[in-house]
């Protein structure tokens, strides 16, 4: 038995208003030297999922970037490895897709080709570090047609990004699945936008899409009469962060650097790595005078100033004098000489000059653009 | 398949490195952690792509393990490549018998089979012994710009340290009319860097006239480079200006690491137009708590720092808990050292753990003095540092 995998990367980009000007969902740098897509795609490489596909609709230069050859996932392979499926692929569709089924459509004859009997479906806005193996086993051992990943209902969690809430029997079967919080009240799960499907299932599923012209996976397909369907869940219990919006984003950003146990289940596992795109950048240099604490740093950057809370990208620059706070510095960004920078995100290459005030608030962090002169 | 390259590079990476004592007591010199990432080799083999040279020929002897592992096929460097790449060249048997490589000179005589592969007008020759940038391509134009049959990279070293070196006496137009290996009194400060561009011709004839001559030491400085210069042939000098330092000592080997902090570091490695390559590994990236106090340092991904870090370098995976002090050392991979310990003036290699209460090196110390702790020691609570 062996097992693919899918990536979404563009689903949900609705819900950012700026990280996404230039980039997909998948490509939003994250955690100092990550993209979101390296949550989804190193769960698939450390569970020996080896042949999968990269589904984007636009803006994904810095997701090709990012990706390359796959070298740096240990997905440069002869078979299987990394695919990146562009929306050229989709003859028969005239517009970009924005929701998975037509996403999927265009894949059909893929699907029913393919010779894995198992297949993972991942967006990139809910980040973890799951052993997929776990579920995939489970899923076997069910004999499932569909197992949903969830996680047990947090009432803080976003709810932009994980609209579904999953009502199981107490061994894992589904009974209900709504879209509303309030809808149910007990035993209730919710679910994290990580699909196990038998492969012969989705690809009858995707047929009866097609013949009823289905426009939604989850409304018209998954979320009917789930009780009489052989569908299971499975709960994992580890961390689980929605970076589902700007606010979402932030908040993740910052938890990195308060919870320990964030940090240690994200990037901690010793069996499980995190992988991403290698720069080459050399470690980073601390100067005389540098005070730095709480934060989360990256390769490259070189610090003269305070830092305090805060996490900095590779090669970040921080001036003498400035103070850096509970902020986000994007790569490449510089800090001149006694600034003040506070509940800032800032983009990619962002230049802030010496002498600046610069504050939002931690309800309210202050976004600054790509390549943008304060 | 004939895959004709203008210039292959023969980088020497089998020798041992004895006066690093601990730190390759398992380990090849090239293979020697530096600069909190890389390893020694990093800096050759960056410099051969940096100056569009994608063939290299690295030749291996001792304990090959870690440095077989290190450069793998090359991929960290963009040398893993369909036609040329990176090579491994062990000593090997041969149909008329086997034989360790003898010498530098020796050594690329074993292996003139893989030089002639690949049909080169010229041959680079290096070694895996030192921290420094340099441009290849500039050497090459300049080789062949004097119509040389050898050209040898030479750098300005301080007259009082110029008797450790092979000094070259030059003409006012570069040619080098005599060679002087580590001489007494020597007549000016032109210290080979141990790099030659060769017309590959010249090469193999003077390696094979120098295998057939009894005696020899089999040595480029000691027997390949005089006899060129007796037989009247074109030697050229090629003046390197810019970091370079032999880390073939403890203390030379730290200091080049502290070449990369302090005020103006006299290494930078951030320049983005002529990086130096590394594999990597999967680490996240550092975590400095809220206890810390870092300084003057350089820190790798994968650190935790709780406690005090001043004019130290950092690997990938340090652990410094919170009352920790680390001072003027040189951490490798992997390395604990745990609350209340202190690290004075050290190089501690990878995967080492040091209790708590320790007292590592002198907070005294200086480059002559300075305490190394092996691969994978555990230093206890009471141990002090003793050994230098």
């Amino acid at each position: 038995m062996s097992t693919a995998g899918i990536i979404f990367s563009n689903l949900n980009e609705d819900n950012f208003s700026s990280l996404t000007e230039d980039r997909t969902v998948a490509a939003i740098p994250f955690g100092c030297r990550y993209r979101l897509i390296d949550f989804a795609l190193s769960n698939m490489v450390n569970s020996n999922i080896t042949n999968i596909s990269v589904i984007a609709n636009s803006k994904y230069r810095s997701l090709v970037e990012h990706l390359g050859a796959g070298k740096d996932w240990d997905m440069a392979r002869r078979s299987g490895g990394i695919k990146f499926i562009s929306p050229y692929f989709f003859a028969h569709s005239s517009e970009y897709y924005s929701h998975r089924l037509e996403a999927l459509r265009s894949m059909t004859s893929y699907i029913r080709q393919m010779k894995e009997d198992t297949l993972v479906l991942s967006d990139c806005d809910i980040i973890c570090n799951i052993d997929l193996n776990a579920v995939i086993s489970m899923h076997h051992a069910n004999g499932a047609d569909l197992t949903m990943v969830t996680t047990p209902c947090k009432p803080d969690f976003s709810s932009k990004v994980s609209q579904m809430m999953v009502k199981t029997n107490g061994d894992g079967k589904v009974q209900r699945i709504a879209r509303s919080r309030t809808f149910m009240q007990s035993n209730q799960e919710l679910f994290i936008n990580i699909f196990v499907f038998r492969t012969a299932f989705l690809a009858q599923l995707l047929d009866e899409a097609i013949a009823y012209n289905f426009q939604s996976l989850t409304n018209d397909l998954i979320m009917r009469s789930p009780e009489s369907q052989n569908f299971y869940t499975y709960c994992y219990t580890g961390y689980v962060a929605p970076v589902s919006d700007f606010q979402d984003y932030y908040r993740a950003s910052m938890e990195l650097l308060s919870n320990e146990n964030a940090r240690m289940q994200l990037f901690g596992k010793r069996d499980r790595p995190l992988f991403t795109k290698v720069h080459n950048s050399p470690p980073t240099l601390y100067r005389e005078g540098a005070s730095v604490s709480g934060s989360m740093i990256a390769d490259g950057c070189v610090i003269e100033g305070t830092v305090e809370n805060s996490i900095l990208f590779r090669g970040v620059r921080v001036g003498r004098g400035s103070v850096v706070r509970n902020s986000v510095l994007f790569g490449g960004c510089y800090v001149g000489n006694n600034s003040l920078v506070n509940c800032v995100v800032a983009d990619k290459q962002v230049l802030i000059s010496d002498n600046c005030q610069l504050s939002g608030h931690n309800t309210l962090p202050f976004y600054i653009e790509k390549n943008v002169k304060v | 398949m004939y895959c004709k390259k203008e210039c292959i590079a023969m980088l020497l990476a089998g020798g041992q490195g004895s006066r690093l004592y601990e730190l390759t007591q398992q380990t090849a010199k090239p293979a020697v952690s530096f600069g909190g990432k890389y390893r020694i080799i990093d800096f050759p083999l960056s410099n051969c792509i940096n100056s569009g040279i994608d063939t290299v020929g690295v030749l291996t002897q001792y304990q090959p393990l870690a440095l077989n592992e290190y450069i793998g096929n090359g991929a960290p460097w963009d040398l893993d490549r369909t036609r040329g790449g990176l090579s491994v060249l062990p000593p090997y048997q041969g149909s008329k018998g086997s034989d360790w490589y003898k010498g530098t000179a020796n050594a690329i005589y074993q292996n003139i089979q893989f030089i002639r592969k690949y049909d080169p007008d010229y041959v680079l020759i290096l070694s895996g012994d030192h921290i420094y940038r340099m441009d290849y391509a500039a050497m090459l134009a300049a080789h062949k710009a004097n119509k040389a049959v050898c050209t040898v990279a030479t750098i300005e070293v301080p007259m009082e340290e110029a008797s450790r070196f092979g000094i070259c006496n030059t003409n006012p137009d570069g040619r080098i009319y005599e060679f002087e290996e580590k001489p007494k009194k020597p007549k000016n400060n032109q210290a080979s860097m141990g790099i030659y561009i060769f017309n590959t011709q010249t090469l193999i004839q003077y390696l094979t006239d120098d295998e057939n001559t009894p005696g020899s030491s089999n040595d480029f400085g000691k027997n390949i480079i005089p006899n060129l210069l007796n037989n009247k042939e074109r030697l050229f000098a090629f003046t390197f200006s810019g970091y370079w330092k032999d880390v073939g000592t403890i203390s030379s080997l730290w200091e080049a690491n502290m070449d990369l902090i302090g005020e103006r570091p006299l290494l930078d490695l951030s320049k983005t137009d002529f990086k130096i390559f590394s594999r990597n590994e999967a680490r996240p990236p550092q975590f400095i708590g809220q206890s810390a106090t870092v300084q003057n340092s350089m820190i790798s991904e994968g650190c935790v720092i709780n406690g005090c870090v001043r004019n130290s370098i950092l690997s990938g995976g340090v652990v410094i808990e919170e009352g920790a002090v680390v001072e003027n050392s040189v951490i490798m991979d992997d390395v604990t050292v745990h609350a209340g310990a202190t690290v004075f003036y050290s190089i501690v290699d990878s995967d080492s753990e040091i209790c708590d209460g320790a007292v590592v090196g002198d907070r005294q110390g200086d480059k002559d003095h300075i305490r190394v702790i092996a691969k994978g020691t555990v230093i206890a609570a009471e141990e002090k540092g003793d050994r230098t």
